[in-house]
Parts: C-alpha cells; structure tokens; sequence
C-alpha cells in the first residue's frame, strides 16, 4: 500500500476545508416548513394544541397513543384572515436520537407534507428523503399510516422510519380531535 | 415575540409612560387653581393625544405577540428543539439467546447466550457524538471457556453540514445488509445468513477514518482508510478458515499490524421508498512486511452487491459476496499436506422473501424464507497436486421459520435450516433477541 500512504490525508484535507460554522444541522427551518405545506398562505399565526389526558382516552387505540396529555407547537397558515390548514412540530425518537420535523395538514385533517427540520442519528438519514416523505401526501385518519403497511419501510433505517410514521400519525389523530371539539378555530 | 417578552416590554416602556399621565392628570386638576380654563384644555388635549399613542403602542405589541414568529428558526423558538441539542448520552444494548437442535444427532443440542452487547452514545452537540459498543460472545470468557469479549465499536463521529460528516475511529465496514445492522430484530432467522458470516465475516471491524455523504437523491456514501486483514495469522491446522476464510485474518484493533493499510469504498441508493440497491468494496495488502512470510505481497478483496425491496408488508433481500486471497501460492505450498490451505477466492448469494402480519397491538409476525449457496474455497494457489482438494463444493442451504415480534426490537424466533451437502448441519432454531 506504499502507494496509497498520501491516502490518509485525504478525509484530513476534506474537514478542514468543508467546516462549517459550528450551530445545529438543520434540514429546514419551520419557516420553510409552513410555506413548503402551505406556498398560498400570507401569514403563519403561532399556537399551541393541547389534549388533555381524557380527550386523549378518547381517541381510537389504533392512533397508538399513550394516553396522557399531550401538547405540540404548531402553525396555523392563514390566508388572509381564513385559515387553510396547519403545521404541527413534534420530536420523536429516531434510534438513539431525536428527529425534529413538522407536519402539514389541511382543514379536512389530510396530509399535505412531512418536512424532517433535524436528524441526528448516525443511520437512517433516509428519512429525509423527499420520495420517502411523499408517501405521506393526502393520506387522513383513514389511512393505516404504518410502516410496512401503506408507508414503505426503508432498507437500513426501519426505527427511524418506524417512528416518524407513528409520530405522524399521532399528530394526525390528534389535530381530528381537536377539530371535533372545535379548538382548531 | 413571547408572552414573557410582551409582559416585559409592556412593564419597561408603557407602564412608565401610563403612571405619568395619571400624575400629570393629577397635576393638572392641582393646578387648576392657578391656570387659566384654555391653558388647561391645551394641556387635556395633548394628554389625550399621549394616551391615543400609547393605546396604539399596546395594540401594535399585542398584534405581535399574536402572530407568528414564522422567521424563527428550530431549537431557537422553541423549548424540544433547543433541549434535543444539549449534550446527551444514550444507553444502548442488545442481546441474542439461541437454542439449536440437530436434526440429525441431538447429542449436538447447545443453548447459548450468543451475543450480549452493551454501549452507550454520547452526543455532545448536534454535530458531534461517540458510539462505543462492548460486546460479550458465549456468555462466559476465561482461560478454561470459549467465550469473548470485544470492543465492537468505538468511534467519533463529526458532521461537517446536511450532506457530509467524517468519522475516526473502530467502525463497521459497510458491506452486506447485515453488517451495520445486525441486531436481532433487523433480521430473519435465529443466525444471521450464512452469506454475511461466511464470506463477508460480520460483525467486520476496523480501524480507520472514513468521510460520508448522504444526498437528497437518495444516494449515500463512505470511503476511508482503515486496518485491514492480516495473512500471517492463517492457521492451516484451524477450520474457522474453512467456515469463514476471512473472519481469522481480521484485525479489529487488537495490537493491528498497519504497515499496509486497506481502503473501503460503498454506496446504496434510495431513491425509491422501499427500494435500496448498493454495492461495498474493502481492499489491501495483508503480509505487512512480515520477515521471513511466505507471501509478502498478498493481497485480500472483499466486494458485494446488495438489494432490498420492502413494498408494503412484503420484505424482499439478496446479496452476493465475494472475496479474492492474491498472492498466497507461495504460503499454501508450505502448508503442503495441512488440512486447510488458503483459499483464492469464495463466494456466495443469497435470496430472501418475508412478510410481515400485524396482529394486534405491537404484536407481529414475519414468516420468511431464505436460499444460499455459499462457497468459501472456490479456488486456491499453490495446491501441491494429491495433497490437498484444488476447490470446495458449493453448499446449498434453506431456511425457512418466522420472526414473532412482541414489541418492535423484542422477538421471538423459530426456524429449520436445511443444508444439501453437510446434513449433520440440518437444525431447528429457537431464539430470543432484543435491542434498545
């Protein structure tokens, strides 16, 4: 290997010339986010949902949700004063690590996007995918919403699969129950 | 803005302005004695007019404390985000316990704590973490028993932005389906294929550096430079090189002889839900200047080709491997007479179909069945004619059997393998395994 001894050199060459300031690695900021699910909306109006721990009992047990109370961050996008829909941000647990991402649905409850905003696992970027997230596009409570089910699973990286899927659907599951008790308004 | 911020902002700038005007309101009444009636309209009218901006003031902070802070980036705005940045460590494990009955001679019956893996992550930021993983194999490791303990991996991991990251360190070389995913529930069967242990010797570490990539095409990569394999420690009177030519000339960090380093190169492509097609290769020299070693420029390649298509519930793998010894002619000729000779090339393929039920709650079933045919002498250099065999025969092996899942990483197993030429091998496997 005498001839490959400048080798080690190379991944040495590549970070210092690749480094970048030192803050998260952010996939999309939740600005970019809300307007990639939503490009007509004019503004983004900041809310918080919140079940309680009975609404959440109420919810069918095919939403695979703890029940406890459960809180989320989200957007309402807003087109002039009407809203067309919203952007939930959750967090779930990739194999080791917490994936950031965000959730578009519109007023019906169905899905218009799944935006990864951070992944920090050492496997399973595969996540942030555009065809994997597309998967999700216009499907609703109605739909399994399961890893090897109606979402395909990927090769390599199931947990983190596995689990934004699930988080999806909680959040799906979830902002219905809202919109049932009128809290969306 | 944030409630606390509005509180904050309303406290500092318009609470002092509001206590003013009840004091000049205050004043002025006072002062009403002594001034005349306009003088004293003049001054109403100019509190009126404070108070309007005021009113005014409050309302534009209402309006936006109420409307988005869309330009907010994550783990700046909001609580999960920045906490999910803030250092962390991670407790992993995993575990296999498997009972294997011989078809043919019960006698050969064994239960055996397989693996026993424990480690533990540490991030210290978004960008930068550890991975140590300590590894215990056949439960008990002394002078007088057969088990092992081992480092498995241990290495840094620096990503530089979205697409690339560096890491330094023991890692797993990415061949195979297996290699880099290997705990229990990522796999059918109670033993991982004969192909991934047999020819690409999982769990294949080293130590090196590598750079990666991952794109939004669906394409991922690595490349580095690592330890490699080492020829000197071929024993021709140990079988292991039989049953695995490459897993006795591993180094994985113990004292490795790096003279002559190894470089791996592999790729996979997603670009397809479902779909993951890719290809690994590891390279190098293996006598490392060794004095008085009968093959000082041996060469080792391992390479393989991968796929795996998971359409729904339908789990569909194959994977060929295959790996080439160069150089060992000389060494085999002074071997001459010894059982096992170093082999040229071996190879093998396998296919695998399974599907997964979901039964209720997190309770699955995956029944599966798999086909290989494996060869791990296909070839040799340096046969002395009449004394050793110029090529093994290729084994043929189904395994047929069902993974239970009773969570997501906690599965029960059962199988049957069946092998065509070495039939004493034909088993029964029951298994247990878990990761977290």
């Amino acid at each position: 290997m005498r001839n490959l001894q400048w080798l080690p050199l190379l991944p040495v060459a590549a970070l210092s010339t690749a480094i970048a300031p030192v803050h998260a690695v952010l996939y999309a900021t939740v600005e970019e986010a809300a307007k990639r699910a939503f490009p007509e909306a004019t503004t983004f109006k900041e809310r918080e949902l919140q079940l309680t721990a009975d609404e959440m009992k109420a919810l069918p047990a095919d939403a695979g949700i703890a029940a406890r109370a459960l809180r989320f961050r989200a957007l309402t996008a807003l087109q002039g004063d009407k809203s067309i829909g919203i952007v939930v941000i959750d967090a779930v647990i990739g194999k080791f690590d917490l994936i950031d991402y965000a959730v578009g649905l519109d007023p019906s409850g169905k899905l218009r996007s799944v935006e990864i905003l951070a992944y920090r696992e050492s496997h399973g970027y595969e996540v942030r995918l555009p065809a994997w997230r597309k998967q999700f596009v216009g499907k609703d409570k109605r739909d399994k919403l399961r890893v090897s089910e109606d979402i395909n699973n990927i090769s390599g990286a199931t947990m983190s699969a596995t689990h934004v899927t699930d988080g999806v659907r909680r959040i799906v599951f979830a902002v219905d129950a809202l919109n049932g008790l009128g809290r969306l308004n | 803005m944030t409630s606390v911020q509005a509180q904050h902002t309303f406290r500092k700038k318009i609470l002092p302005k509001l206590v003013a005007l009840a004091v000049t309101v205050g004043l002025a009444t006072t002062a009403n004695a002594q001034s005349n009636e306009a003088q004293l309209l003049g001054r109403l009218d100019q509190l009126a007019a404070e108070l309007e901006k005021v009113k005014t003031e409050l309302k534009t902070m209402k309006e936006q404390q109420a409307s988005v802070a869309a330009s907010s980036p994550a783990g700046a705005a909001y609580a999960s985000s920045s906490a999910s940045s803030a250092p962390a460590t991670t407790l992993t494990a995993y575990g296999e316990i498997g009972y294997s009955r011989s078809s043919k001679n019960s006698s050969a019956t064994r239960t055996d704590v397989g693996r026993f893996v424990t480690g533990f992550q540490h991030r210290f930021n978004d960008r930068t973490k550890v991975v140590a993983e300590l590894e215990v194999e056949h439960a008990v490791t002394s002078s007088s028993d057969r088990g092992e303990v081992a480092v498995e991996q241990v290495y840094a991991e620096h990503r530089i932005n979205q697409n690339f990251g560096a890491r330094a360190g023991l890692f797993l070389i990415p061949l195979g389906l297996i290699n880099q995913n290997h705990e229990p529930h990522t796999f059918y069967g109670v033993n991982r294929p004969t192909v991934e242990t047999a020819i690409i010797p999982s769990t294949l570490r080293e130590v090196g550096v590598q750079v990666f990539g991952e794109h939004d095409n669906g394409v991922s990569w690595s490349a580095g430079i690592t330890t490699g394999f080492d020829l000197t420690k071929w024993d021709p009177l140990n079988g292991e090189g039989v049953e695995s030519p490459l897993r006795t000339l591993h180094q994985e960090g113990q004292f490795a002889k790096s003279k002559d380093l190894s470089f791996f190169g592999a790729a996979d492509w997603r670009g397809i839900p479902g779909l993951r097609v890719g290809a690994g290769v590891t390279a190098g020299k293996a006598g490392h200047g060794t004095v008085g070693f009968a093959a000082p420029r041996a060469r080792t390649l391992l390479w393989d080709v991968h796929t795996q298509w998971t359409p729904g519930a339908w789990d569909f793998a194959a994977v060929y491997a295959r790996g080439t010894i160069s150089g060992a002619g000389a060494l085999n000729k002074t071997f001459a007479g010894a059982p096992y000779l170093v082999p040229k090339t071996f190879d093998g393929w396998y296919a695998q179909a399974a599907y997964k039920f979901r039964l209720s709650g997190d309770y699955k079933v995956s029944p599966f069945v798999r086909f290989e045919r494996v060869n791990t002498g296909r070839s040799f250099d340096g046969v002395v004619p009449g004394q050793n065999v110029n090529a093994y025969d290729t084994e043929s092996i189904w395994t047929a059997g069902l993974n239970f899942y009773v969570a997501p990483t906690v599965v029960v197993k059962a199988d049957y393998q069946r092998y065509k030429i070495v039939s004493d091998s034909n088993r029964f496997n029951l298994g247990l395994g878990f990761s977290f």
